[in-house]
């Protein structure tokens, strides 16, 4: 039988790894560990194109000590699992341990990121979400953040009511791929919110140094003004607006102005800056009045004024 | 010169619905050449997109926006060193996409060499289209793009210092309208027309270092902002109400606007031991805007007599910030961590304004106006994870905050009156738990609560007793994917003479079917539900009406099915189908309550009216890309929009939109 070059090109690797393996075999490193070479001997798909991995950089540093380096720098010594030619439990096999031991893996080095400060109270981290049900080491859709896909579809393929929302005719331009949850959200955990009695949500980001992530885009709306809608500062922009999507025009809660307003000015005691309550509307508005329903067409700065307490101007 | 073949397997995946372009890569070989010590990819797709719209293109132009024209649709490119030592980079990636003329335009760049520097540039342009909705009447419209860019340099990055650079730029400019009442506050509303130029540029400029084992990380940043909108009238007009004899025959306004907020940021981190770990995060900003107005007017005024008015008015808004975060975790065995987190946040906000005006050249009105927002918030969370075993696992927390607010409002030059300040303080206790559970490799449930409650909720609809139950299941093979989720959330807040309550349950299944590589099915239905209760009091024919109320009551229906089918790694088919439907509070006809109707039956028409907002937003999507040649491509697909509200016609639309295009990879 004559072997042509297809075939010649795959039994050359093979015999290739058969060395290099039988090399390694018979020199087993200390402390159980065996090498890059030795598993790329075996995992030769894998080692292809760990190049492009972010995590080559500890192979391509090349002084690093072989609990930090390469394959086992996260799938720990590798020598047993040679050994037993091959096997889960012979090595740290991701697929297999839980969630908490993937995270401990991850954050022996991750740890001290500034984005990964809150990540063992984050809720991912309580709902048993691990680093790998979202990162793909071995197969990302990109190197960046190496995501076993792209983020919107990872993030509602468990958030079902937030795809939902991201298909209604008003909302975010996630799924045209203008932005990102991660632009607002931290999915792995985040510092108490300065908004709602700084409790929930946890998974806001931080804009700049401290302000809510909306103002990133919507800078016009941070402020400071002379005159706040203490509305904005106390509960947050999602008193009125829902930041997903909406089937009310502008992210609105309700599908008209004055009862979003009303529900909340109606001068009962004991709400409000003062406790007195949220001042009612004057006497000179009327309700039966269509003309009086659109509050905001005189409230234009209803976000914040400088120029009058009424955000008239 | 070699290439790396690469099968890009189709998954399956849950998502929402997506533009029907760009092209996604779904399949096909060959991604990689090599050009000396690197590895390169690339993809470009170039097409035309087209359009047509029935009805109201307002609306689509809010909603979608596609439009007709060459684009580049989609495009990558990637260089990888293959050494890890490159002689100027070692990764360089590039995404674009929508480049031309569509709505949502993006580019990111990630440009690095190992150990001495990476460079990450996001570019992104997003036009927003307010059509003048029937909200505010309908005058306020704006076509505004707006363009973000953010670079961030960080020398050294693998290494015990580094540091780091950065600048962002956010900018929307555009056409606009907005309105002005005048010439008292029983006059009419004008519609005056807007030039929009917003600006803000931040710089910022850091460092972190490792010293004995503490990581240091420190941000100093400044931000400016200018803001200029001047406002005309552009034509004589007799305003909104033509009935009343209030006229405008000019008007302009200037309004100035700008400031600087500088900040710090400054984060501690310390693993003491492997199972004590604590963090910090502190900042601090400043935050100082100036403002100035002139406006002048001439017209007529309620009474049919000539009027004129020229305001000058000038201000300044100040808002210091400052924060505090310290996290603490244990994790004595490997089954037990706690977590405690303590925050604090102190911002005093205060501006004054100072008004002059002059009616028919004479001084009128002159008035100091100023306002102090001050609120401090302490909260403090314990949270307990434990593994029980390795199939079942639970967590438990509790959390409580207190808030202070202080609040000084005084519109006049006597400041002593108005100087004693308001104050108001609440405090939130509340729990949470949540159960795990995993009898079988596979299969989870899970299970999550939370109750809280608040002695001092600042809003009528802020929340005070609440509490939410959620439950997952999730079944997940290599083929297939079952998930379902039920969510619910009460809110209960009411006082002796007004009550508010909402009640929000949403219900989802999901599923995901990829029997074969070249064949998936996804599907998912959710069904969210809303339904609040507001005690309201307002003003009609000059009668205050207390003790009426305000409902809302949505059901929403949300369905999304998409399938993919790979024909010979030769041709790839996307069929997707998105409908997301409000029912509404079962009401035929929009002043007819429905049964059951939660408002007073005296209620007024327009709260009846504004119970429910029943509409169907449909979007199909059919999407077909043929392998011509190995790394050529042609693509086709059309997308169908459908707007419908159920009571109203006048801003529904249909609309069609497709594109072709080839892509070019290798």
């Amino acid at each position: 039988m004559i072997l042509g070059p297809p075939k010649l090109s795959l039994i050359l690797p093979l015999l290739f790894v058969a060395l290099v393996s039988g090399q390694e075999q018979t020199k087993p490193s200390s402390n159980g560990f065996a090498g890059n070479d030795v598993c790329r001997a075996c995992h030769p798909a894998v080692w292809q194109n760990f190049y492009k991995n972010p995590h080559f950089k500890s192979v391509a540093a090349g002084n690093l000590p072989p609990d930090k380096n390469g394959c086992e720098g996260c799938h720990g010594p590798a020598q047993k699992h040679v050994d037993a030619k091959g096997g889960k439990s012979t090595i740290l096999a991701f697929s297999v341990m839980p969630a908490k031991q993937v995270l401990d893996a991850c954050l022996a080095c991750h740890s001290k990121d500034i984005s990964r400060h809150n990540i063992r109270r984050s809720s991912h981290t309580q709902a048993d979400v691990a680093c790998n049900s979202c990162h793909s080491i071995h197969k990302p859709v990109s190197s960046k953040s190496l995501l076993a896909s792209k983020q919107s579809e990872l993030c509602t393929s468990c958030h079902a009511s937030v795809r939902a929302q991201f298909s209604m005719p008003f909302k975010h331009r996630v799924n045209e791929g203008a932005m990102q949850c991660s632009d607002c959200h931290n999915p792995h955990g985040a510092p108490a919110p300065t908004t709602s009695m700084s409790v929930r949500p946890r998974m806001m980001e931080h804009a700049q140094a401290n302000e809510q992530s909306c103002i990133k885009c919507h800078a016009d709306k941070r402020g400071p003004f002379a005159f706040e809608h203490a509305a904005v500062r106390v509960d947050g922009c999602e008193t009125c607006h829902s930041p997903h999507g909406s089937m009310n025009a502008k992210l609105l809660r309700r599908p008209v102005v004055f009862t979003l307003c009303l529900e909340c000015h109606n001068g009962a005691p004991g709400f409000g800056r003062s406790s007195q309550g949220i001042p009612t509307q004057s006497g000179s508005h009327n309700m039966a009045d269509p003309r009086y329903q659109n509050c905001t067409t005189c409230h234009v700065r209803i976000h914040g004024s400088n120029a009058d307490p009424l955000f008239l101007r | 010169m070699r290439n790396t073949i690469l099968f890009l397997l189709i998954t399956s995946s849950l998502q929402g619905q997506p533009l029907v372009g760009p092209t996604p890569q779904q399949a096909g070989p060959a991604r990689g050449e090599s050009v000396g010590d690197y590895n390169l990819t690339n993809s470009f797709e170039t097409g035309y997109r087209f359009y047509t719209v029935d009805g109201n293109g307002g609306m689509y132009r809010s909603n979608v926006n596609l439009r007709n024209g060459l684009r580049l649709l989609s495009g990558s490119f990637t260089a990888n060193s293959k050494t890890g030592h490159g002689k100027y980079f070692d990764e360089l990636v590039l995404n674009v996409q929508g480049l031309g003329t569509d709505p949502y335009q993006s580019s990111i760049l990630r440009l690095q060499k190992n150990k001495i520097y990476r460079y990450d540039f996001i570019w992104r342009s997003s036009d927003y289209y307010n059509p003048a909705l029937t909200i505010s009447g309908g005058r306020h419209f704006l076509d505004t793009t707006r363009q973000l860019q953010d670079h961030d340099v960080t020398l050294f990055p693998q290494a015990k210092y580094r540091l780091f650079f950065g600048y962002s730029r956010n900018a929307q400019n555009g056409p606009g309208l907005s309105t002005t009442q005048y010439f008292d506050s029983r006059g009419d509303e004008f519609t005056l027309f807007a030039n929009i130029h917003r600006l803000r540029n931040e710089y910022r400029l850091g460092g972190q270092a490792d010293v004995l084992g503490l990581r240091i990380n420190l941000l100093r940043g400044w931000e400016n902002y200018s803001e200029s909108q001047d406002q005309n009238l552009g034509a004589p007009s007799v305003g909104s109400n033509p009935n009343d004899r209030i006229t405008l025959n000019s008007f302009r306004r200037t309004q100035p606007y700008q400031g600087s907020t500088p900040y710090w940021r400054l984060s501690l981190l310390r693993n003491v031991t492997k199972v004590f770990q604590a963090n910090g995060l502190f900042s601090y900003s400043e935050g100082r805007r100036d403002f100035s107005l002139t406006e002048s007017a001439d017209g007529t005024n309620r009474f049919g007599a000539s009027a004129n008015r020229q305001i000058l008015l000038s201000g300044t808004g100040t808002r210091p910030v400052a924060t505090g975060n310290l996290t603490l975790s244990f994790l004595p065995t490997d089954n037990l961590t706690i977590t405690n987190h303590s925050s604090f946040y102190n911002i005093r906000m205060s501006g004054d304004s100072t008004y002059r005006e002059l009616n028919n050249g004479t001084a009128n009105l002159a008035l100091l106006s100023f306002q102090f927002l001050g609120i401090q918030t302490w909260s403090n969370q314990t949270d307990i994870s434990y593994r029980f075993t390795k199939w079942v696992s639970a967590y438990g927390g509790y959390q409580y905050a207190s808030r202070r607010i202080r609040s000084i409002q005084y519109q006049d030059i006597d400041p002593a009156k108005g100087l004693i300040p308001d104050e108001q303080n609440n405090r939130l206790n509340s729990g949470l738990f949540g159960l795990r559970f995993q009898p079988v490799k596979g299969l989870r449930f899970s299970v999550d609560g939370e109750t809280g409650r608040t002695d001092h909720p600042i809003y009528p609809i802020s929340d005070k007793n609440y509490h939410g139950l959620g439950g997952r299941a999730q079944w997940k093979t290599r083929k297939l994917t079952l998930s379902t989720s039920y969510k619910t959330n009460y809110n209960f807040n009411s006082t002796a003479i007004t009550a508010f309550s909402s009640r929000g349950r949403n219900a989802s299944f999901d599923a995901a079917w990829s029997p074969v590589t070249w064949f998936t099915l996804d599907g998912g239905y959710s069904k969210l539900h809303l339904n609040t209760l507001s005690g309201i009091a307002y003003f009609s024919s000059s009668q205050l009406v207390t003790g009426d109320r305000s409902a809302f009551i949505s059901n929403i229906h949300a369905l999304n099915l998409a399938s993919r089918i790979n024909i010979r790694k030769k041709v790839d088919l996307y069929l997707g189908f998105n409908r997301v439907n409000d029912t509404g509070d079962g009401r035929t006809n929009i002043t007819q309550s429905a049964p059951g109707s939660l408002l007073n039956p005296s209620s007024s028409a327009a709260f009846v009216t504004a119970q429910t907002f029943p509409l169907a937003f449909t979007s199909p999507l059919a999407r077909i890309s043929i392998r011509i040649r190995e790394k050529l491509r042609m693509n086709f697909g059309y997308q169908y929009y459908g707007y419908g509200e159920k009571f109203y016609s006048f801003q529904d639309y249909n609309a069609h939109t497709g594109y072709v295009s080839l892509t070019w990879a290798f």
